[in-house]
């Protein structure tokens, strides 16, 4: 064994371990730091597959700006620390068999399936190349995911804005 | 024998498993944020197949192409731009209704 898998290893453990987290812990905010912990994993599988650019960004907006915002988020609502959830077997029910068929149709699939694969990749860095494909095949996807940034956040500030009642406007000028 | 790194399947079955978990958390949540926790779950999932299938593919072998990484880019980006919308619309739920449970937003239902 390399270094190598000891890290794949350990990285796949840990997403495992944290996503069961992340669906089963009744607190919220524990719920929250377990998926920082998942797409820390994620990045570092992100790594040991050579996609080093991909790792960066991972880190970048996931652990950096996703989990801070779903953090805020729940900090915003009251009541974080109190289990509001007495039902719990009943609740996991049927979600839990569906997903449980689900995962097991993909195992199925997965153990079935024959991929053309490469045996031993070699693990080169990918910036530059990912760098020269945004310019030229996907330059145009580029430019349309850019304008979908910028309408979801303009969006996102029209929701969040606090709604003013247009009497408060027509007293405001009645008492000048 | 391949060593773990080198094992396609491993990350195939680290991607099902977190799918799983995904679907898992967005349907037995009874709170938008955890709902949104597992769409994530569910969005990494397939990010990280697409980089896996990027380096393992035999197509790669003959001439280095990266379009599973650019996918994967694609897909962080969209999760971005969720994120920002989706907790807006929290926000906006939580002070009309003082709660955040998905249940109590139902005036649209017929």
């Amino acid at each position: 064994m390399q270094i190598i898998d000891i890290f794949a290893l350990v990285a796949g453990l840990l997403a495992v371990l944290s996503s069961s987290l992340v669906a089963f812990h009744p607190n919220i905010l524990y719920a929250a730091i377990a998926l920082t912990f998942s797409l820390l994993s994620v990045a570092g599988l992100y790594a040991v597959l050579g996609a080093d650019f991909i790792a960066g960004v991972q880190l970048i907006i996931y652990v950096g700006g996703i989990i801070v915002v779903i953090l805020f988020a729940i900090m915003m609502s009251e009541n974080i620390y109190r289990a509001r959830f007495v039902d719990n077997a009943k609740r996991f029910l049927a979600p839990l068999i569906f997903c449980g068929l689900l995962f097991f149709v993909l195992m199925k699939l997965i153990s079935k399936a024959s991929f053309p694969l490469v045996q031993n990749p070699q693990r080169l860095p990918i910036s530059d190349a990912i760098g020269q494909a945004l310019t030229t095949a996907y330059a145009l996807p580029f430019e349309y995911i850019a304008l979908l940034l910028l309408a979801g956040l303009v969006g996102a500030v029209i929701i969040a804005r606090p709604e003013y009642k247009e009497t408060h406007y027509e007293d405001d000028g009645a008492s000048k | 024998m391949n060593g773990l790194a080198n094992n396609f399947s491993f990350y195939l079955i680290i991607s099902a498993i977190m799918f799983a978990f995904g679907v898992v958390t967005a349907l037995s949540r009874k709170n938008a944020i955890g709902i949104f926790m597992g769409v994530e779950l569910i969005l990494n999932a397939a990010a990280l197949n697409f980089v896996a299938v990027r380096l393992f593919q035999a197509k790669a072998a003959l001439s280095p192409t990266q379009d599973g990484a650019v996918f994967a880019l694609f897909i962080i980006i969209m999760a971005a731009i969720e994120a920002a919308v989706a907790l807006a619309i929290v926000l906006r739920m939580f002070s009309i209704k003082r709660s955040i449970d998905p249940d109590k937003m139902a005036r649209l239902r017929g």
